[in-house]
């Protein structure tokens, strides 16, 4: 049956239809959040119901299989952890709330949508659906005491567009050349083009390079240090998760035209992916505020997963699905820890952490695993998943590109430890040490993003099966 | 008489996206760099409907695109606009190189 197929993205978009609604009545925050966390959980749900569906929609602009249903799974449990880690949405202006559940439900829709779209204009449009709701929700901040919201806002918008055109641009050459729209069309002929014709290759760099600003790699990265300082912490920790995921579902497919072949795409992609991690890992290190080194460290992670994303053929493309999922709950655990930090939304410098095992050992904890497991190390799931990728591109005998990608982990580890140190090692400068309170319902999702970030890491199998189901049903 | 030669239309639009984005770079205001964005996305439309006219099996595809990206450039000129007001209100400015409290 048809609605069974769209049935994820029909609960997500009733969702927003109810979020609407909640903007017309007085409603308290609480109960808002208690009402959009309900219905998160309910379209993860119905995404979950969905795993295994399979068919084609829309006059074949959109398909649904292994690879879109995993996708949805993980968009949609990714809201729900958003919304569940800031409860009491301190960093967003008052009367906005109920707007910017709406909004980030907006933004999952449009994901939701990216991740089976095999048409261009389809892919275009849903694009443009999860970033307008984005450009709308970072302004959101709380005004007392902020103003550079409005900055990062009309950067993210502004540079956001150069990015569509951009992308727009390679499209319309490659519409040229082929005369389709279809992914699937284009996939039989784009190898043959991409060797012969030089101008299909910039064209498809062009298109590339527009989607590479939602993953934040280099040459598109700029954005990213400004928009994460400037938006309210709840804002930052959506912007740094699920659009990534959305670029990865979308990187992954238009990738995978290129062929299996090591050839000049191939090695123009893996210089985007080398500089991004170089660029993010040098300048976070001089960093001070944590969402700002947050910022660089997504930049030089775009880099990690675009190594496995232009592994085409082989573990490459499903080892780049783990590690997304992996950065998704380890980004998740520095965010909460963060968010916790600020309980007035401010932003949080590295003289915050400093006494936190004493404050509180669970977010010291918390910290520690998600750092860890950014830097690499094992038993966590960046350990696992960055080993799998470097396997992957091994095997395609990308030897440069992954011992330069090794030697950025190793400075990367430099920044992560600081923090661990700072939260470990430092006692807090001047008043007494006050135990913080953590809620049960905050405690609770701490111990659970870290057992995640473990369990997940030491038994990768279950994981990887189903990233390469997912992969298998790509071609 | 318009040009029947394909190249023209290739070249005039490739001019388009380089105005475009040279305009990003050195335009003195907001609203010049949004009127810099617009003319990379016609540059695009136009690429699509003369790709459409002289190469295309299937004529409808450019256009549809082309509908669409004029759509979508509109609401994103006015999702822009009113955050260039935003901006306004805060900052009484709009003159990007005055807006840089971002930088460390």
């Amino acid at each position: 049956m048809q609605v069974a197929l769209f049935l994820p993205e029909l609960m997500l978009i009733l969702m927003a239809l109810i979020l609407f609604g909640a903007t017309l009545t007085p409603m308290s925050t609480g109960a808002l959040s208690g009402l959009a966390l309900v219905l998160a959980a309910l379209a993860t749900a119905a995404a979950g119901l969905g795993f295994g569906a399979e068919g084609a929609l829309f006059f074949d602009a959109y398909r649904v299989d292994a690879f879109s249903q995993s996708f949805k799974i993980l968009i949609t449990f990714g809201l729900f952890l958003v919304i569940y880690l800031g409860p009491t949405l301190s960093g967003v202006e008052e009367r906005l709330r109920p707007e910017y559940y709406l909004f980030l439900t907006l933004s999952a829709v449009g994901l939701v949508l990216l991740s089976s779209a095999v048409e261009l204009l389809t892919i275009f449009v849903s694009l443009e659906i999860s970033s307008y709701a984005l450009y709308v929700v970072i302004p959101f901040r709380r005004q007392r005491e902020h103003r550079e919201q409005m900055e990062a806002g009309i950067k993210y918008v502004l540079f956001g567009a150069v990015a569509t055109g951009v992308s727009l641009y390679g499209m319309s050459y490659i519409y040229g050349f082929t005369g389709t729209t279809y992914v699937t069309e284009l996939a039989a002929r784009m190898p043959a083009l991409l060797a012969e014709q030089p101008l299909a290759l910039i064209g498809m760099v062009l298109m590339l390079g527009g989607f590479f600003y939602k993953l934040a790699l280099f040459p598109m990265h700029f954005w990213t240090p400004d928009v994460y300082e400037g938006a309210a912490n709840e804002t930052t920790t959506y912007v740094a998760t699920l659009p990534k995921v959305g670029a990865v579902a979308l990187l992954i497919r238009l990738v995978s035209l290129g062929g299996v072949d090591v050839s000049q795409f191939t090695w123009i992609l893996g210089a985007c992916a080398v500089l991004s991690m170089t660029v993010g890992n040098l300048s976070a290190l001089v960093q001070e505020d944590l969402k700002r080194l947050l910022a660089y460290s997504s930049i030089a992670h775009a880099g990690y997963v675009m190594l496995g994303i232009l592994s085409v053929g082989g573990m490459g493309s499903a080892s780049a699905i783990y590690y997304i999922a992996g950065y998704l709950i380890m980004n998740l655990a520095c965010f909460f820890v963060i968010y916790q930090l600020a309980p007035d939304g401010r932003n949080v410098t590295f003289t915050d952490l400093k006494g936190l095992s004493r404050r509180s050992p669970l977010l010291a904890f918390t910290l520690a695993a998600g750092a860890f497991g950014m830097a690499g190390i094992p038993p966590t799931v960046g350990f696992t998943g960055k080993f799998i990728i470097f396997t992957a591109a091994i095997d395609k005998g990308l030897y440069s590109l992954v011992i330069l990608a090794v030697i950025n982990a190793g400075i990367s580890a430099f920044y992560y430890l600081k923090m661990v140190r700072a939260a470990y090692c430092q006692p807090q400068e001047g008043t007494e040490t006050t135990a913080m309170h953590l809620g049960l319902p905050a405690a609770l999702f701490g111990l659970a993003l870290v057992l995640l970030i473990i369990l997940v890491g030491v038994f990768p199998q279950g994981f990887l099966a189903i990233a390469e189901d997912a992969v298998a049903a790509l071609s | 008489m318009l040009s029947a030669n394909l190249n023209t239309y290739l070249v005039i639009s490739l001019f388009m996206l380089i105005l475009g984005l040279y305009g990003m770079l050195q335009h003195r205001s907001f609203i010049g760099m949004l009127i810099s964005i617009e003319l990379m996305l016609s540059g695009a439309g136009l690429n699509f409907m003369a790709f459409n006219r002289f190469l295309a099996p299937d004529p409808a595809i450019g256009q549809i695109f082309t509908l669409f990206i004029m759509g979508i450039a509109a609401a994103e000129a006015a999702i822009a606009v009113s955050i260039i007001f935003a901006v306004y209100r805060r900052y009484y400015t709009a003159d990007p190189a005055d807006v840089h409290d971002l930088r460390h």
